[in-house]
């Protein structure tokens, strides 16, 4: 296995990225809705709070254009209550507080929530029903045992939220008709390293949004092109020169302001290079 | 829902913003003085967390969630040992993105 970071894996794949059903829905395609169906999104309590505030229909909850029903937070325990049939508690992830509850209707979920107490860190998974009242109806509580799993979360929610709304700035374009190309998106981990298939379009979009032109943008291309992006070690600037048939001293200049700017960062040395786009 | 009073992340730099309010925030314990610790926060400053806390071991990361009584201290309710091993870089960043 490669020991090496993969944002792709780490972050498109096992449920928390919205899934290739949460996008065709968001597309119109497809109107079923089922939690099973749907992905698990990562978000804030703050995110759902926001949600509350401006859905009229409490039975459809859009964050950042993508539906959501399914959500996993991370946050600490307070004002636990247990009754026979249902566990109340509050969780608090520093952004905000939120009201969930838990039906005990198995022994599993009796014995998960025996060893929950106040103080302490969960992460929950659950589904964001409104029936009238500002609650998540819980379905999975798991304490936290490494914290750093708390700056990961929320590194995941700020992932999520930028990767989505990146496609809604996609969409919302006319020059560029954003092609959600669901096989790409979806199934990173099992196409592995060279088969992740990012829209070129969503990437000219962002570049367009950015104000990069010039050589800097014939990099960025490049750079995006989806058999690029796969390659985990990075293009060489030898590359560049060859490919695009520019001298090394101008792709030296693109090269370092579009690290600068953010837009590359040099991956196994100094003159391999790979986008921030690819996430 | 209530988001008027949750606990929220701070680092040195923040703190200030939250005086009077309920913060959360680690340090990494340096000493202890009495029942107070020194420590330095995820922006690598000093702060003092007041309150009657457990003992922690010097280097420890300790996540305390109380008042922020001033600029530079914080009045502690819960302190939780996050442990050792704990990623200041990342977390360091969590105040200000949030």
């Amino acid at each position: 296995m490669n020991s090496q970071f993969d944002g792709n894996v780490a972050f498109s794949g096992g449920g928390f990225m919205p899934s290739q059903a949460t996008q065709a829905t968001d597309f119109g395609a497809s109107p079923t809705k089922s939690r099973d169906t749907l992905g698990c999104l990562p978000l804030t309590v703050k995110q759902i709070n926001e949600v509350y505030q401006t859905s009229d229909d409490k039975s459809n909850f859009v964050v950042d254009g993508v539906d959501v029903v399914n959500v996993t937070l991370l946050g600490m325990i307070a004002n636990k209550s247990d009754r026979s049939t249902e566990v109340k508690f509050i969780l608090d992830d520093g952004t905000g507080r939120i009201e969930c509850m838990r039906w005990m209707s198995e022994s599993i979920d009796l014995k998960e929530m025996e060893a929950i107490q106040d103080g302490m860190y969960v992460r929950i998974n659950g589904t964001l029903k409104g029936l009238g009242k500002r609650q998540l109806i819980v379905y999975c509580v798991r304490p936290v045992t490494d914290y750093n799993e708390i700056a990961y979360h929320f590194i995941n929610c700020i992932y999520v939220h930028v990767y989505n709304t990146k496609l809604q700035k996609g969409q919302g374009s006319n020059q560029t008709p954003f092609q959600m190309t669901n096989s790409g998106m979806s199934t990173p981990a099992r196409n592995g390293s060279m088969g992740y298939q990012a829209p070129p379009n969503q990437f000219a979009e962002q570049n367009r949004m950015s104000g990069i032109q010039g050589l800097d943008k014939r990099i960025m291309d490049y750079l995006n092109q989806p058999i690029h992006l796969g390659r985990e070690s990075g293009i060489h600037r030898n590359e560049f020169v060859q490919q695009l048939k520019v001298p090394m001293d101008r792709i030296n200049h693109s090269l370092k302001s579009l690290e600068e700017e953010g837009q590359i960062y040099s991956t196994i040395d100094d003159d391999h290079f790979r986008s921030t786009a690819n996430g | 829902m209530d988001i008027s009073s949750p606990a929220v992340f701070v680092n040195a730099e923040l703190l200030p913003m939250h005086v009077g309010r309920k913060v959360r925030a680690v340090v990494q314990v340096l000493r202890t003085e009495g029942e107070s610790i020194i420590g330095k926060s995820t922006d690598e400053r000093q702060l003092v967390v007041k309150g009657s806390l457990p003992a922690f071991r010097p280097s420890t990361f300790v996540e305390v969630i109380g008042i922020a009584d001033s600029n530079q201290s914080i009045r502690a309710e819960i302190s939780t040992d996050v442990g050792e091993a704990f990623g200041m870089f990342f977390f360091s960043s969590i105040p200000n993105l949030i």
